[in-house]
C-alpha cells in the first residue's frame, strides 16, 4: 500500500501577516525587556538607597534647628546601620570673631607624611579607593617650581639631602574659585573662612575640582570604604561624617575639632611643630605672632588672586 | 486637491525568511537575558581593587619623640639617671675629661647618651648646663639655678631668638585647644623634641605615600640629581 499522503499543509495565507507581526512584537518586547534590565543593572550595585528623608531634605542654610536635629538623627541612624557604631554628629557653626589661618613652616617640615595619615584617621575618607586631603610635595632645595615636585617619594629616611617638603591641602581661599563654579551652591565659604561642602546637596559634577588650582578637592568615584575600627565617631555635618559615592570632599580645617576650639589633627601629629593654626582676628594668637614676626611668606599661586588663608613661611 | 486614493493592497512585505530571522533573534535575546539573569557577573563589574592595608598606628601617634624629666615624673618612670648623688659625691663635682681632639670622654655609666651639641661639638661642656655645685639642678647662663623640670629657660639663655619664637608659638608645638575658652592647651618644651646632649633632630622613616587606583604599590621614584641652583 502506498503510504498515506501527508495531510495537505494548512493554508496559512490568511494569518501569515499576523504571525509575522506577532513575531515582531514578541522580539521587540523581549529585546526591550533585555535592554531595560541591562539599563537597570547598575541598581544591583546600589547598596544604600537615598532615603526619602534625605531626598526631601531642604538646603542646609534653610533648615530650622528642629529640622537640623532630625537630619543629624537620620545621619546617626544611617552610620550606625552601616558601621554598627553610634556616632555623635553635630552641626557646628562658625564662632563669632574668629577667622582661621594656617601657617606652615617650610624650614621645619621633614616630609614624614604623618599629617596625611592623621588627617585620614580623623576625617573618615574612603580607604579603598584611597582618598587623602594632604599631599606632601618634595622639591629640590632652592626651587619653588611645582613642576619639579614629586609627591610619591619613597625614601628610607626623611628628610633627604637636597630637598625640602611642602604639604599641600585646601588653602581655604578668601576668593575661592571652587565656590563660584558650583551650580547648586553645595559648597560655600563660611564666616570663619572655611569653605565647606554639604555632601547631601552635592550633585557630583566635579566643576569645583576642575576650578581648584591646588588640586585640593577629591571625588568619591566609588562607594567609600572605611574599616569599622578606624571610623572616627566624633562627627560634624559639614565635616567628617561619612560621604556617599559620587560627591566631592576636601580639607575643611577639621571643623568638628576647630569649631570646638581644638587644633586640627594634622597639627597635633606634626613631630617637628611645622604646622600652626589659629584665629587671625586675635592679636595674641600664634598665627598673628607669626604673620607679624616672620619675613618670608608664600601663598601658593598667589598670582591667581585666590588669596589663600594658608601661609607657608621660612624661619630665616 | 485630489482625494486620497485608497491604499492599494500591498504585496506581502515580509517574506517568510524574515520571520525566522526575527524569531531567531528574539530567541537569542531571550537566551542572553536568561544567561545574564543567571550570572549577574556577566553585566560587568568594576575591576577588583587591590587591598589597601590600614596604615601602621605608629604614624598616628601624637606623642612627642622624647619624654622630658617632667613627663617621666608624671608617668612615674624610673628616674635613677637623674639621681646624680647616688654615684657622685657632694661637693666633689666630677672632672670632665677630653681626648686629644677635644672630644669629651664619657664613662660607661653615661653611655645612654653621647655629646653632640652644636656643630663641632661647640657646647660639650657639661657645666654649661648642669650646676657644678649642685648636680641635681641645672644652671642657666645668667646664673639662675633651675630644677630639671624647668629646662626651657636654660635653653633660652643661649638660644634667645629661638626661645622668643617658641614663646610666640612660631617654634615648637602647642597641642590641645587653640581657643583658651574652650579648653586647656600644652606647649611642648624644648627637650620634648631635642635631646639636650645631641639636639639635632634625627631622621626617620616616612609614612607610606599615596597609592594610585591601579597599582598595588607606588613605584620607587628614582632620585634625581640634586639641584645645583
Ligand atoms: C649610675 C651612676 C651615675 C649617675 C646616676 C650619674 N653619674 Fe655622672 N658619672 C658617673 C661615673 C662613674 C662617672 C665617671 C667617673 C667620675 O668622673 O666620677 C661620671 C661622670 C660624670 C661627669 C664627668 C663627665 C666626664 O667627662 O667624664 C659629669 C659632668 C657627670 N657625671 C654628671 C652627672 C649628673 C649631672 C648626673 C645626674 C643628672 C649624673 N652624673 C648621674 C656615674 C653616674
Ligand atoms: C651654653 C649655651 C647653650 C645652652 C644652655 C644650650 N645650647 Fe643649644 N647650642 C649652643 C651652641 C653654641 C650651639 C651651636 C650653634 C652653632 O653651631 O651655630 C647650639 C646648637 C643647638 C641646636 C642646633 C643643632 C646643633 O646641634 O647644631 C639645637 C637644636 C640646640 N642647640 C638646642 C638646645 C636645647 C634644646 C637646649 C636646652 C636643653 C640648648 N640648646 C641649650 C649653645 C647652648
Ligand atoms: C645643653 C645643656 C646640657 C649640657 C651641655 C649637658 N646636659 Fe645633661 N642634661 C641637660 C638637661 C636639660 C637635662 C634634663 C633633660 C630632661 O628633662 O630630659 C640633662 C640630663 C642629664 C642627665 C640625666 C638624664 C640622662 O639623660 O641620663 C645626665 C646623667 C646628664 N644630663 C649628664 C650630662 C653630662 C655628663 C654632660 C656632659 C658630658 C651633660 N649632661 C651636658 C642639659 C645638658
Ligand atoms: C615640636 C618640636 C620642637 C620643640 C618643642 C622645640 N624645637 Fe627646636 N627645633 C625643632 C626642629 C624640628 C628643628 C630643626 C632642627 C633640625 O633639623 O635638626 C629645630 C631647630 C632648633 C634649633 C636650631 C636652629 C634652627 O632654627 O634651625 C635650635 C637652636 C632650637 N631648635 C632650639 C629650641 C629651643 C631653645 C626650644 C625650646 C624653647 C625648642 N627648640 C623647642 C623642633 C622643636
Amino acid at each position: 500500500m502506498a503510504p498515506p499522503l501527508p495531510p495537505a499543509a494548512p493554508d496559512k495565507t490568511s494569518d501569515h501577516a499576523m504571525s509575522r507581526r506577532s513575531f515582531l512584537r514578541g522580539s521587540a518586547a523581549v529585546s526591550g525587556l533585555a535592554a531595560l534590565a541591562a539599563s537597570l543593572s547598575p541598581l544591583r550595585e546600589l547598596q544604600d538607597f537615598t532615603s526619602t528623608e534625605e531626598f526631601l531634605q531642604k538646603y542646609y542654610k534653610e533648615l530650622t534647628p528642629e529640622e537640623m536635629k532630625r537630619v543629624l538623627a537620620r545621619i546617626e541612624r544611617e552610620v550606625e546601620r552601616q558601621y554598627g557604631i553610634r556616632p555623635h554628629v553635630r552641626d557646628l557653626r562658625p564662632m563669632d570673631g574668629v577667622e582661621f589661618v594656617y601657617c606652615l613652616n617650610l624650614t621645619r617640615c621633614i616630609g614624614c607624611r604623618k599629617c596625611v595619615h592623621a588627617c585620614v584617621a580623623e576625617n573618615n575618607p574612603s580607604r579603598n579607593p584611597e582618598i587623602q586631603y594632604i599631599r606632601v610635595l618634595r622639591l629640590p632645595h632652592g626651587s619653588l617650581d611645582l613642576e619639579k615636585a614629586e609627591h610619591r617619594y619613597a625614601a628610607e629616611q626623611v628628610p633627604e639631602k637636597g630637598y625640602f617638603y611642602m604639604p599641600v591641602q585646601c588653602q581655604q581661599c578668601e576668593n575661592p574659585p571652587c565656590v563660584k563654579v558650583c551650580p547648586v551652591n553645595a559648597t560655600w565659604q563660611e564666616k570663619d573662612g572655611i569653605t565647606v561642602i554639604d555632601y547631601d546637596w552635592c550633585i557630583g559634577c566635579r566643576y569645583c575640582e576642575a576650578a581648584c588650582p591646588y588640586w585640593a578637592r577629591r571625588f568619591n568615584f566609588a562607594q567609600p570604604t572605611i574599616p569599622r575600627e578606624r571610623l572616627n565617631p566624633e562627627m560634624a555635618y559639614l565635616g567628617n561624617r561619612p560621604r556617599p559615592k559620587g560627591v566631592m570632599e576636601k580639607c575643611h580645617f577639621c571643623v568638628q575639632r576647630t569649631r570646638a576650639g581644638r587644633y586640627p589633627a594634622c597639627l597635633e601629629v606634626c613631630p617637628v611643630g611645622a604646622r600652626k593654626f589659629g584665629n587671625i582676628l586675635d592679636p595674641n594668637s600664634e598665627v598673628s605672632h607669626i604673620l607679624r614676626e616672620k619675613r618670608v611668606f608664600i601663598q601658593l599661586k598667589e598670582e591667581m588672586g585666590t588669596s589663600p588663608r594658608f601661609f607657608y613661611y621660612f624661619d630665616k | 486637491m485630489d482625494t486620497p486614493s485608497p491604499i492599494p493592497p500591498t504585496p506581502d512585505p515580509f517574506p517568510r525568511r524574515t520571520g525566522y530571522v526575527l524569531a531567531g533573534l528574539s530567541l537569542g535575546f531571550a537566551g542572553l537575558l536568561a544567561l545574564f539573569a543567571a550570572d549577574p557577573g556577566l553585566w560587568g563589574r568594576p575591576p577588583a581593587r587591590p587591598a589597601v592595608p590600614p596604615v601602621d598606628v605608629k604614624f598616628l601617634d601624637t606623642a612627642p619623640w622624647r619624654r622630658s624629666y617632667a613627663d617621666l615624673v608624671a608617668a612615674k618612670e624610673d628616674l635613677s639617671d637623674f639621681d646624680c648623688y647616688a654615684c657622685h659625691e657632694k661637693n666633689k663635682p666630677p672632672p670632665i675629661r677630653y681626648d686629644a681632639n677635644h672630644r669629651i670622654i664619657l664613662p660607661k655609666e653615661h653611655s645612654n647618651f653621647s655629646m653632640a651639641h652644636g656643630s663641632h661639638d661647640r657646647n660639650n661642656q657639661c657645666y654649661n648646663c648642669h650646676n657644678e655645685s649642685n648636680l641635681v639642678t641645672l644652671q642657666a647662663r645668667d646664673g639662675r639655678e633651675l630644677k630639671f623640670d624647668n629646662s626651657v629657660p636654660l635653653c633660652g639663655s643661649c638660644h634667645g631668638p629661638t626661645y622668643r619664637d617658641w614663646e610666640g608659638g612660631a617654634h615648637g608645638r602647642t597641642s590641645g585647644h587653640w581657643d583658651a575658652k574652650s579648653g586647656p592647651s600644652r606647649r611642648l618644651v624644648c627637650v620634648n623634641c631635642h635631646d639636650p646632649h645631641q639636639p639635632r633632630i634625627p631622621g626617620r622613616a616616612a609614612a607610606p605615600g599615596p597609592r594610585s587606583l591601579r597599582e598595588e604599590t607606588p613605584p620607587a621614584v628614582p632620585v634625581p640629581p640634586t639641584s645645583t641652583r
